[in-house]
Parts: structure tokens; C-alpha cells; sequence
């Protein structure tokens, strides 16, 4: 079993580059999976909220794009940790 | 609704043909989106060590600066009439989103004066310059000849796509930060309210903690906008550029998806991110006026 792991990465060729890749991928990835759950969160709430008092609305709205910038940048922090691993490393 | 559709057949016409000129000039070249980022300088200059060479960047900026200051004296410098004109409203609304959405969120009372100007001017520049990056310009590096003559392909290129832009934006609201905290409170007392309310056993943990979370903002301020605008454009960049990697006959395609993300760019993460910037320096600035405890 051990073994024909090992056999795998040697066989494939530029290892170096998959690693880049599969960095790229994660960063993106593993970013979106977090603010994916954040974003979903935050319109939740913000749905909730105005259904419950739809006179605070527009003061809500500014709190609500607010948070959903500054979750939605998580997923640029890893896509730019990403592109470091690949471009840099 | 027409209008939308009209929008999103010009899109759908114009967006390959600006990769297909690009094509024209290098044919055998392999395709890579990020190479719309390495900065080739037209004018150099140098000063010293510092390179101050104007590039395609900076000529966004300025004709961003150049465009921000020409919506400011359009919009602004009307005559108030009874009737309000067209103009009166728009220049109303962008003021009034500036006032009310994020200076009086993020800066108290006192400071609104100073510091209203700084950040609406923040706002109205950053969604500018984020905007003409959205229109393609004939600023490219890259050159194609027709009838003879030499001209840049159109392009789509963001000024707040290349870090060192964002940081400067961010650096200024920092050193700003800091200093109108130690304006308004006193250097010992503006350090001190820093420190959470902890017990002081914590201290050790905590004070390192905090002196770092202020260089945090720095960085995320800066990264913020510029990694939004730099995925934004390479997307755009990289499904259109999916005609030369896999086959051209994808492009109906592909050029539909870099529309759908085009316009999405346009209509949300443009005016977002001016806003966002603004209103996170406000806040900043504001929560160093006058810290909470």
C-alpha cells in the first residue's frame, strides 16, 4: 500500500508545480468554504431582522454591506496567499 | 430591462475583441492573464533610487484624478434651484451617501468638519478609479497596427488592481488614524486606549496582540480593495482567455460567463469597495478621536 503511494509521486512528473497548484486551489478554496458560511449568515440575519422591523431597513443596510465586505475579503486573503505560493515559491 | 440587454450585447461583442487584437500581436505567445500586471514604464523617471516612471497604472490614476475632480465640479457647483436639475440630484445623492451612510457611521460629531472631506473624496476617487477599470482603454502596453499606425489594444486595467496603490490609500488613512489619536487624546493616553479591558495578568499576551492588530489594518485595508479588484479582472481576463487554451469555438461560452462576472464587478463590487474604504477609514479615524472606554 506504502509503496505504491510512492510509486505515485514518482511517477507524476513536476511535483513541484502540483504542489503550486493544489496551494492555489486550497487557498481559493478553503477561503470560500469560510466566507461562504459567513455571507449566508449575514443575509440571513439581515432578512430576519427587516422581517421583524422593516422600519429599520435602510439603517441596517449600511451595517449589512458593511459585513459583507469585510467577510467577502477572506476569500481574497487566501486567493492572494494562493498566488504567492504559485507565483513566488 | 432594454437597457440592461443592450449593455450585455455590446459586453458580449466587445469583450473578444479585445482578446483577439491581443492575439494579433503575439501569436505564438502563451496565454497568461497575469501578465497584464507586469508594469512596463513609458516615461522614466527616476529620483534617486525611487522609481517614479509613469506606466500604465499611473496614467489610470491620473486620468482617475483627473475624472474624480471633473465629477466634483459638474456635480457639486450647480445652482440650487427650486426646480432641481438632474444633476443636482445626482451630485445630492453621492453627497448625501457620503455624509449620512459613512461619515456619520464612523466619525463623531466634532470631527465630521475635518474629516468629512477626506473621506468623501476617498469614496468619490476609489469609485472612479475602480470604474474606468472596468471600461476598456486603448492604455495597454501591448500594441496592433491599424492602417499603418500603432495603437495600444483596448484593455481593461484597474489602477487598485496593483498593491502599491491600495497600500498608499491605506497608509494615509493610518498615519491619519494615528495622528488625529494623539491630536485629540495625548500620546500616553491614545497608546493606553489601545489596550482592552483585561485582567493584567494578560498584559504580556494582550499588548503585543493589539500593537499588531494595528499593522493588521493596514494590510487589510490595503488587500482588501486590491485583491477584490485583481480577482475581479482575472476572471474576467482568464474565461476569455479560455478561446486560447481551449478551443475558440468556446467562446459563446466563455464570453457569457465573462460578462455575467463583468457586469457583476460593475454593478456591486465597484461601488462596494469605494464604500467599504471610506467607511472603514471613517471608522478608524473616528475610533481614534474618541476610543471607546
Amino acid at each position: 500500500m506504502l509503496s505504491s503511494f510512492f510509486l505515485l509521486a514518482e511517477t507524476t512528473g513536476d511535483v513541484a508545480d502540483a504542489g503550486k497548484a493544489i496551494a492555489l486551489a486550497l487557498g481559493i478554496g478553503l477561503g470560500a468554504l469560510g466566507a461562504g458560511v459567513g455571507i449566508g449568515n449575514i443575509f440571513g440575519s439581515m432578512i430576519q431582522a427587516v422581517a421583524r422591523q422593516p422600519e429599520l431597513r435602510g439603517e441596517l443596510q449600511g451595517i449589512q454591506w458593511l459585513g459583507f465586505a469585510l467577510t467577502e475579503a477572506v476569500v481574497f486573503y487566501g486567493l492572494i496567499g494562493g498566488l504567492l505560493a504559485y507565483v513566488l515559491v | 430591462m432594454k437597457r440592461l440587454l443592450a449593455i450585455g450585447t455590446t459586453l458580449f461583442l466587445a469583450l473578444p475583441a479585445v482578446a483577439l487584437a491581443s492575439v494579433e500581436s503575439g501569436e505564438e505567445e502563451k496565454f497568461n492573464p497575469a501578465s497584464e500586471w507586469t508594469l512596463h514604464p513609458w516615461v522614466e523617471i527616476n529620483i534617486g533610487p525611487i522609481d517614479m516612471s509613469i506606466n500604465k497604472a499611473v496614467a489610470y490614476l491620473l486620468l482617475g484624478t483627473v475624472v474624480s475632480c471633473v465629477i466634483g465640479i459638474v456635480l457639486m457647483r450647480v445652482k440650487v434651484g427650486s426646480e432641481p436639475s438632474k444633476r443636482q440630484a445626482l451630485g445630492e445623492t453621492i453627497y448625501e451617501v457620503a455624509q449620512v451612510q459613512i461619515a456619520e457611521q464612523g466619525l463623531p460629531t466634532k470631527a465630521i468638519g475635518r474629516w468629512f472631506p477626506y473621506v468623501a473624496s476617498l469614496m468619490v476617487f476609489i469609485w472612479v478609479v475602480n470604474m474606468i477599470g472596468f471600461i476598456p482603454l486603448p492604455l495597454s502596453d501591448e500594441k496592433w497596427k491599424i492602417w499603418g499606425v500603432e495603437v495600444p489594444t483596448l484593455a481593461i486595467f484597474a489602477a487598485t488592481s496593483t498593491l502599491s496603490v491600495t497600500l498608499a490609500l491605506a497608509f494615509m488613512t493610518w498615519m491619519f488614524t494615528h495622528i488625529e489619536g494623539i491630536r485629540a487624546n495625548g500620546v500616553m493616553k491614545y497608546l493606553k486606549s489601545w489596550i482592552p479591558d483585561v485582567p493584567k495578568a494578560l498584559y504580556p499576551l494582550i499588548i503585543p496582540l493589539e500593537i499588531l492588530g494595528q499593522f493588521m489594518r493596514l494590510i487589510s485595508l490595503s488587500v482588501r480593495l486590491y485583491a477584490n479588484m485583481l480577482a475581479g479582472h482575472m476572471l474576467i481576463l482568464t474565461f476569455i482567455g479560455l478561446i486560447f487554451l481551449v478551443t475558440p469555438w468556446i467562446f459563446p461560452f466563455s464570453v457569457l460567463l465573462a460578462s455575467v462576472f463583468y457586469l457583476f464587478e460593475v454593478v456591486i463590487v465597484v461601488s462596494i469597495q469605494a464604500y467599504i474604504f471610506a467607511a472603514l477609514s471613517a471608522i478608524y479615524i473616528g475610533s481614534a478621536i474618541e476610543p471607546e472606554h
